[in-house]
């Protein structure tokens, strides 16, 4: 059973939005559903100035708010990290929407509240999520963690990483470089 | 998930109406549809973006007859796997609601069209196309395009006599590909796996995105490289460099003077190289050595210190740095364009990192092989260049093959140009002033082959012969090479992905029909298969290799040399001296020229532009997922810098008119602390006027409604950034 984790490394991300797009082509999502976001923000004062870009999208939480306050269970995470939804077990009460800290699920073409999905069914046929493979930055790195032959080992353990909202406890699996912007 | 082919809808449905037998009509057992779409298989099939001139490879997924999605090509040079926002925007339109979905003919002058067969749209514009010739001539004939590697045309104006193939090149990057070939005999690009020190100067790799050369450059600085950033703007290419330098725009020519001027004084370039590979190198001295870094400094607000120091730098580091060559950024922009790309020409020179690891190296190349003529007939004598360029007496300076596409209203009405053929180009969005360009529509005969409805065939077109989208059609062989250091050239090319969903052709077939109709016959006597067929065969490629892999790298050719350098130049060597400049009564080497025009009152900017990493200039505002990102982002949004909006009461989201002096519009506008005060910006992308294109029209403004339509006297550009506007709030 895989074990899988994503790395992203905000400081490479230009903000080109191609990681939004390519999402949407592979789950055939309509123009406003978006999985992926880039949170932009400029820091300093002319002429010193610096923009984060942010990348979030679904952490999948081994702790996840939103599998916690799903109703029917609809809301689950495999064996192998991987938080989804069962789109037959939904009633659409929108709960996990609101308990989710990084805003990180949308009402898709169907009325599910649908989400980041590590590129579940893709993965398992061994191939790298869709936004992973478009970045032109290489910014995000997808793989399994007890591969030891990852480079996220390398990535996550040695380098300077941050989690979003480690104060909440939701054990996130998306591991981010800290920031050397502003 | 993916919606169902025509095809496996039918079948089902006629299996489902055995099941519960006619008459009571066609009733569809949706779960077995679905069931049966989901089940679909997936086809893979090589193509090459459209979405702008990199040609990215890229493997086009087909499920059910629909297009799923694209991924990069990991071979190609261009994409190396990755592929940015509009590659995957401009695959989606195919479907998008802007098409032309038939050949239309013009009815009346309030935008209406007639929709027409194929074949009554050869007739007619075939043989008005030969009344008009045998009346007034084939050089009244221009094909107007936005260059590259299409090449059908050529062969009908050979026959009927005209030398007029112009591009959109001049109003976007002609200072440069002339200056390099008048001073180093050909384009050189950078190698960025290799340099230490890289200094990009008007060139945003992440706004006008080659994906390859972020890939390269973001492992490069992974690696240790030094990244600076020179730009008005805080560009997105800004956001990873080690350094932002804002300079006054217009000006980059001094700040390039003062980097030559260190260089020089301080002795610190290549010796060797300038005394072995450069003609005029003392000629240049003695007209700028007095154009000190401090001189820069006064006029392009750099601080002298801070030249001084990136040239020291370069220095350093060289062979293993560079100035990148540029692309749009400069090359069409300003009255100083010649000379600014002259100096760039220099700068690297004065390194001696031409054929030099982390340097500059030309393209690698390759030749393809032609099918047979088959075309025996007359030949027409080839009457002038309507446009002048290359012409004595006009423009002698321009090439010929890029020619001076914002000039055609004027020799319309000198009489000059009768027919105007457009194939896949709208200078009425993408050329300067709209109102004037619209003038177009007074030729005898215009017509427009394009896919969409855009601003030009609405406005300027009698005839609208919509090509097909590329994902439609298989294509001639493109060599892939150029723009970005790579030591091998590649080959790929489209293959047809699906089925067209309109009545469009390919421009094989629309100029088989044409030329047929205008009475020759057999002039492209040749399936494009077979084309294809012939020109991968002295390379030893097979058709069926290439479709398999999608991109063929050649051997290598173009590698680090030390010695034994020649420049395609009068001398063989660097030019500092331009000879082409001396004969036609200018000095040869560049000095310091001041912009056009200077922004001088409280509420006067300049108007300055640039590429959004998610749009392609004009040709992608229909599109429903690119502008999703334009409304998330508040995209059509002008740019000041914050101490200028702030003295004029201007905030975040505020309205204001800009003028300019030929025309007045409203934008909204983001303020920033990343712009240079004395300009404000704006994405070349907005400004849809063609109401045909739903989700673009009306959305933002274009710098192009601003600019009046001038012609540099040397290499025929536009001074797309020559100009200054008054802004005042409000107004909307």
């Amino acid at each position: 059973m895989a074990n899988y984790v994503m790395f992203i490394d905000p400081n490479k991300c230009t903000g080109c939005n191609a990681c939004r797009i390519a999402c949407q082509m592979q789950w055939g999502l309509t123009p406003s559903v978006n999985y992926n976001h880039l949170i932009e923000q400029e820091t300093g004062k002319y002429p010193k100035v610096q923009r984060m870009i942010i990348p979030i999208q679904c952490q999948h939480c081994d702790d996840a708010p939103c599998q916690k306050v799903c109703p029917t269970g609809a809301t689950y995470k495999r064996e192998d990290g991987i938080v989804l939804i069962d789109a037959k077990k939904c009633i659409g009460c929108k709960y996990c929407m609101v308990a989710c800290p990084y805003n990180a699920r949308v009402i898709n073409e169907e009325g599910v509240p649908e989400k980041c999905r590590f590129c579940a069914e893709y993965v398992a046929q061994g191939e790298t999520p869709a936004c992973v493979s478009t970045c032109m930055n290489e910014v995000r790195i997808f793989g399994d963690l007890d591969d030891p032959a990852s480079p996220l080992h390398e990535l996550i353990n040695n380098q300077d990483v941050v989690q979003l909202r480690p104060d909440l406890n939701t054990k996130p699996r998306i591991y981010y470089a800290k920031s050397k912007r502003g | 998930m993916q919606p169902i082919s025509r095809r496996s809808f039918l079948k089902l449905a006629a299996a489902a109406t055995t099941a519960v037998a006619l008459p009571q009509g066609l009733k569809i057992d949706f779960q077995a549809f679905a069931e049966e779409a989901k089940a679909g298989e997936v086809t893979k099939v090589p193509s090459l973006c459209n979405g702008c001139s990199s040609y990215c490879g890229v493997w086009v997924y087909v499920k059910n007859g629909r297009l799923w999605k694209i991924e990069g090509n990991k071979t190609h040079m261009k994409s190396r796997g990755h592929i940015c926002a509009r590659g995957h925007g401009v695959a989606q339109n195919v479907y998008n609601p802007g098409r032309v979905t038939q050949p239309m003919k013009r009815i009346d002058d309030q935008n209406n069209f007639q929709p027409i067969t194929w074949e009554q749209a050869f007739q007619e514009v075939g043989q008005k196309m030969k009344a008009l010739v045998e009346e007034h001539g084939g050089d009244k004939f221009v094909w107007l395009c936005h260059g590259g590697k299409e090449s059908y045309a050529q062969q009908f104006m050979d026959i009927i006599g005209s030398d007029n193939y112009i591009t959109h090149y001049a109003t976007c990057f002609s200072a440069k590909t002339n200056i390099w070939q008048n001073m180093a005999g050909g384009m050189f690009n950078s190698d960025f796996d290799n340099a230490k020190t890289m200094l990009f100067v008007g060139r945003n790799y992440a706004g006008g995105i080659i994906p390859a050369a972020m890939k390269r450059i973001t492992q490069a600085k992974s690696k240790g490289a030094k990244i600076i950033v020179v730009d008005p703007r805080f560009c997105e290419l800004a956001t990873i460099a080690d350094e932002w330098i804002p300079i006054r725009p217009g000006t980059d020519l001094a700040f390039f003077l003062g980097i030559a001027h260190t260089l020089i004084s301080e002795d610190l370039y290549d010796k060797k190289f300038v005394a072995e590979y450069v003609y005029g190198f003392e000629e240049f001295w003695a007209h700028n050595k007095e154009f000190t870094a401090d001189k820069a400094a006064e006029i392009c607000g750099i601080p002298a210190e801070k030249i001084r120091e990136i040239a020291r730098a370069l220095a350093k580091d060289a062979p293993q740095a560079f100035l990148d060559p540029g692309y749009h950024g400069l090359a069409a922009h300003y009255q100083n364009s010649n000379e600014t790309m002259a100096l760039n020409v220099i700068i690297n020179a004065l390194l001696g990192n031409f054929w030099k690891a982390g340097g500059l190296f030309p393209a690698a190349s390759t030749t393809f092989g032609h099918p047979e003529a088959t075309y025996y007939g007359p030949v027409a004598a080839k009457g002038p260049r309507v446009d002048g360029a290359g012409v004595s007496g006009e423009y002698p300076l321009v090439e010929p093959s890029r020619g001076i596409p914002q000039r055609i209203p004027d020799l319309i009405e000198k009489g000059r140009v009768k027919i105007v053929f457009f194939y896949s180009y709208n200078p009425l969005r993408s050329a300067p002033e709209p109102e004037y360009q619209k003038k177009i529509k007074n030729a005898d005969l215009v017509v427009s082959i394009n896919y969409d409805w855009n601003e030009t065939s609405l406005y300027t077109a009698h005839y609208i012969l919509p090509e097909n989208h590329y994902l439609e059609r298989t294509e001639h062989p493109k060599v892939i090479n150029g723009n970005i250091y790579w030591p091998a050239a590649q080959v790929a090319t489209r293959f047809k992905a699906l089925e067209s969903t309109t009545s469009s052709l390919a421009l094989l077939d629309i100029m088989k029909g044409l030329t047929k109709a205008y009475g020759i016959e057999n002039l492209y006597g040749y399936t494009v298969e077979e084309e294809l067929e012939a020109a991968l065969g002295p390379l030893g490629i097979s058709v069926e290799e290439l479709k398999e892999k999608g991109c063929i790298e050649l051997m290598p050719t173009v590698l680090p040399k030390d010695e034994g350098l020649t420049f395609s130049t009068f001398t063989g060597k660097i030019e500092f001296s331009i000879g082409a400049w001396r004969k036609e009564g200018y000095l040869g080497v560049p000095t310091w020229v001041p912009p056009l025009v200077e922004p001088k009152n409280a509420n006067e900017f300049r108007l300055i532009h640039g590429k959004q990493p998610w749009h392609s200039h004009i040709m992608t505002t229909n599109n429903p997922y690119l502008m999703a990102i334009t409304k998330e982002k508040n995209g059509t949004y002008m740019w000041m810098n914050s101490s200028r909006a702030a003295e004029l009461g201007i905030k975040e989201g505020d309205w204001v008119t800009v003028t300019s002096e030929i025309t007045s519009k409203q934008v909204q506008v983001h303020v920033t602390e990343g712009l240079h005060p004395e300009c404000v910006w704006l994405p070349s992308t907005y400004g849809t006027f063609s109401e045909k294109l739903e989700l673009g029209y009306g959305q933002g403004v274009n710098y192009n409604d601003f600019i009046p339509a001038r012609i540099d006297k040397k290499t025929g550009h536009v001074m797309g950034q020559e100009c200054v506007v008054t802004i005042t709030k409000g107004g909307k």
